[in-house]
């Protein structure tokens, strides 16, 4: 089944899927791999090492405090083991694997169905610390080009996007980003209680949803 | 979905008045609402079954025995008595129902019950002859110009505040008369108030757009707890704002903040930072207690928005304009805007008239010897420096050549100069008295430099919004 047709039949999304439904909507993910049931690895991943091996299924939505997320595997041969100790861990559930992107400026983007206004976009600095650091802003969507660049500019962390100690975070590339964000949220985000792109890593040149969470709104509070 | 505001006009501007439970008691409300009501030019319709006449007024038994066709109904009357009221407002034909009892749906489930009543009663009129109902649990409406007030606190103990050009929806009635009363107190005027209370059937996205029509309302300020349609609400402001500025607060900050935390976005989004975010995103500002509400107002109502936030200082003593400088430039303890350097041209022109140890420099100081002479040169030059957006004018009066002439002065440049102006003065009775005279001449004056600041920040950002409206 889709992503989208899930999500409209309400039944809540695994990792893979939220990127599969990100990833419609224009968001750029990780080149990915998803081995479900049995299935086994192909011979030759079709992306380079190192690799993330995460396990990704509906009902474990906090991967890393199950042990659920494996991070830097360089080789075949850490992979193969990677993938058989992750199905031990977690039996019958579908292994992720993906491109381990590098290191770059962490920024979390969200939407949230608000009992007032609806559906609503979020846009803060900080991956993980971004509840520490609370430097964040929210939009109604849909927004457009110009609200975009307005919440960039509105967090205290924008003169990473303006240049700062010979780095450049590109503005552009999350603008799209956000818009893209926001389209999911005009066309389904009576659907969608909260939505983390968490982090969203920004580089100079592009940016790539790393992380992605959907809780679903329930049944008798979605149209 | 969109209604026409038009039918509201009976709120605000009624030929004629029934008043029900009208009361011989002075202490009962029944009895001060028509006593305040007779000041206006609408025609009043005193309604008690048990009384002949009350103030000389002749009393009408029932609704139906009034001759003449009613535009505005005042309920004074206990909650279980409303349904049969409406119901009688819905056979006469009235066209707005003012309903100022509480023990309604704010009480508990028999207060709901009467709501629901009241809704099927209004709604089983015919279509187009359907009165508009306002309330409960109100404090009704205020217009100041045409003296049409159902307000029934005490006006001896609650002066009210006369016509100026702000109007004020509030969803609680006795906060929106204490705040009109202290703004009052300081020259500040309304086009209107209205609260709405439990919002049955006219609601703030109605009134939102009946004072964007209204020909008298240059400005609207809200006092909101829950917004009954969010979208609607946004959607209302983003097509008035660009004529009239708005400016809401919003409180019950932390309430559903709590809840729904299982993601970051939840947890960090509480139910405020929804409401900041769609409030900017609409170009409404947001104050967060009730002196930055009527202080934003002020300044946007008369004040000149500018975009380029450089701005000067003109003052009369020199730590002020220090103090004024840190708040208009610091990031963090003030509001980021920048002091213009002047031109060199403006600095010897200032040297050359002002005194020898004065500042030529901005913040431009004449001293507190100078002479209204001074401030007024001094003006001037700001006034042609082309580099310059605003000037923030700290007027104390130490000076023994200082007097109520420089409110004159600063005025007439107020309205015909090019520049945006605030004034600030702080101290007793004098001060006062010059903040009064300018607010009542329009001029955005506080007794406070930090207020003052915040109205310019208020003018700029105004300016900024204005320059980058979004195409929606």
């Amino acid at each position: 089944m889709k992503a989208k047709d899930l999500l409209l039949s309400h039944m809540p999304l695994a990792e893979h899927q939220v990127k599969e439904l990100i990833q419609s909507y224009g968001v750029p993910v990780p080149q990915r791999l998803v081995l479900e049931g049995d299935e086994s690895l192909p011979r030759r991943l079709p992306f380079p090492y190192p690799v993330v091996v995460k396990v990704s299924d509906p009902q474990i939505l906090h991967k890393s405090e199950v042990g659920g997320v494996r991070l830097g595997i360089k080789n075949r041969a850490q992979l193969e083991r990677t993938v058989s100790s992750m199905r031990e861990d977690f039996p019958g559930k579908a292994v992720l694997i993906e491109v381990q992107e590098p290191p770059g400026v962490e920024a979390i983007v969200g939407l949230i169905y608000d009992s007032a206004f609806g559906s609503s976009i979020m846009l803060g600095m900080g991956g993980i610390l971004t509840e520490l650091y609370q430097d964040v802003t929210f939009r109604v969507t849909p927004i457009d080009e110009s609200d975009a660049y307005e919440m960039i500019s509105l967090l205290r962390g924008s003169r990473l996007f303006e240049g700062f100690r010979n780095f450049k975070a590109n503005k552009s590339a999350l603008a799209s980003l956000l818009l893209a964000v926001s389209r999911l949220g005009e066309e389904l985000g009576e659907r969608i209680a909260q939505m983390d792109l968490n982090p969203v890593i920004v580089y100079e040149d592009r940016c790539v949803a790393v992380d992605a969470k959907l809780l679903l709104r329930e049944r008798s509070a979605a149209l | 979905m969109k209604r026409t505001p038009s039918n509201l006009k009976a709120l605000f501007d009624p030929r004629t008045v029934a008043v029900l439970g009208v009361s011989r008691d002075p202490s009962k409300i029944g009895h001060l609402v028509f006593r305040y009501m007779l000041d206006s030019e609408a025609k009043l319709f005193p309604v008690n079954p048990s009384a002949s006449d009350i103030l000389g007024h002749r009393c009408y038994p029932s609704l139906g025995s009034i001759p003449e066709d009613v535009d505005m109904a005042v309920l004074a009357l206990p909650a279980s008595a409303t349904p049969q009221a409406v119901r009688e407002c819905v056979n006469k034909g009235v066209k707005a129902i003012v309903c100022l009892a509480s023990g309604f749906g704010e009480t508990g489930s028999e207060g709901k019950r009467l709501e629901e009543e009241i809704k099927k009663i209004l709604a089983s009129a015919p279509p187009g002859r359907r009165p508009r109902f306002l309330g409960p649990n109100t404090l009704g409406v205020y217009v100041p110009r045409r003296r049409i007030e159902t307000i029934f606190t005490s006006r001896e103990r609650n002066p009210r505040p006369g016509p100026g050009g702000i109007a004020f929806i509030s969803q609680s009635g006795a906060t929106a008369v204490c705040i009109m009363e202290a703004a009052a107190a300081v020259g500040v005027g309304f086009s209107a108030f209205v609260g709405i209370g439990n919002k049955l059937d006219v609601d703030e996205n109605e009134l939102i757009d009946y004072f964007a029509a209204d020909p008298e309302t240059s400005t609207i300020i809200m006092y909101l707890e829950s917004f009954k349609d969010g979208r609607a609400f946004l959607e209302s402001c983003r097509r008035i704002v660009p004529q009239k500025p708005v400016i809401v607060l919003k409180a019950g900050r932390s309430e559903s903040g709590a809840k729904a935390a299982a993601l970051h976005t939840g947890s960090l989004a509480g139910s405020d930072r929804v409401v900041d975010g769609a409030l900017a995103q609409a170009r409404v500002f947001r104050a967060y207690d009730e002196e930055e509400l009527v202080d934003l107002a002020r300044a946007l109502d008369h004040g000149r928005p500018f975009t380029g936030g450089r701005v000067a200082i003109l003052t009369t003593a020199g730590g002020m304009g220090v103090i004024a400088a840190d708040l208009l430039e610091s990031q963090d303890k003030g509001v980021g805007l920048k002091l213009a350097p002047l031109s060199e041209e403006g600095k010897a022109k200032l040297r050359s008239i002002l005194l020898p140890f004065a500042s030529a420099n901005n913040p431009v100081d004449v001293t507190a010897n100078a002479s209204n002479d001074h401030y007024a040169a001094a003006l001037e030059v700001l006034e042609s420096e082309p580099d310059l957006d605003a000037i923030l004018c700290i007027m104390q009066f130490q000076s023994p050549f200082v007097d109520e002439h420089l409110m004159g002065i600063v005025t007439d440049w107020f309205h015909r100069g090019e520049k945006s102006i605030v004034v600030t003065s702080i101290g007793g009775e004098l001060s006062q008295h010059a903040l009064k005279t300018l607010t009542e001449s329009g001029v955005p004056a506080y007794p406070s430099i930090w207020r003052g600041v915040r109205a310019i920040s208020a003018l700029h950002k105004r300016g900024v919004w204005a320059s980058t409206n979004s195409k929606r």
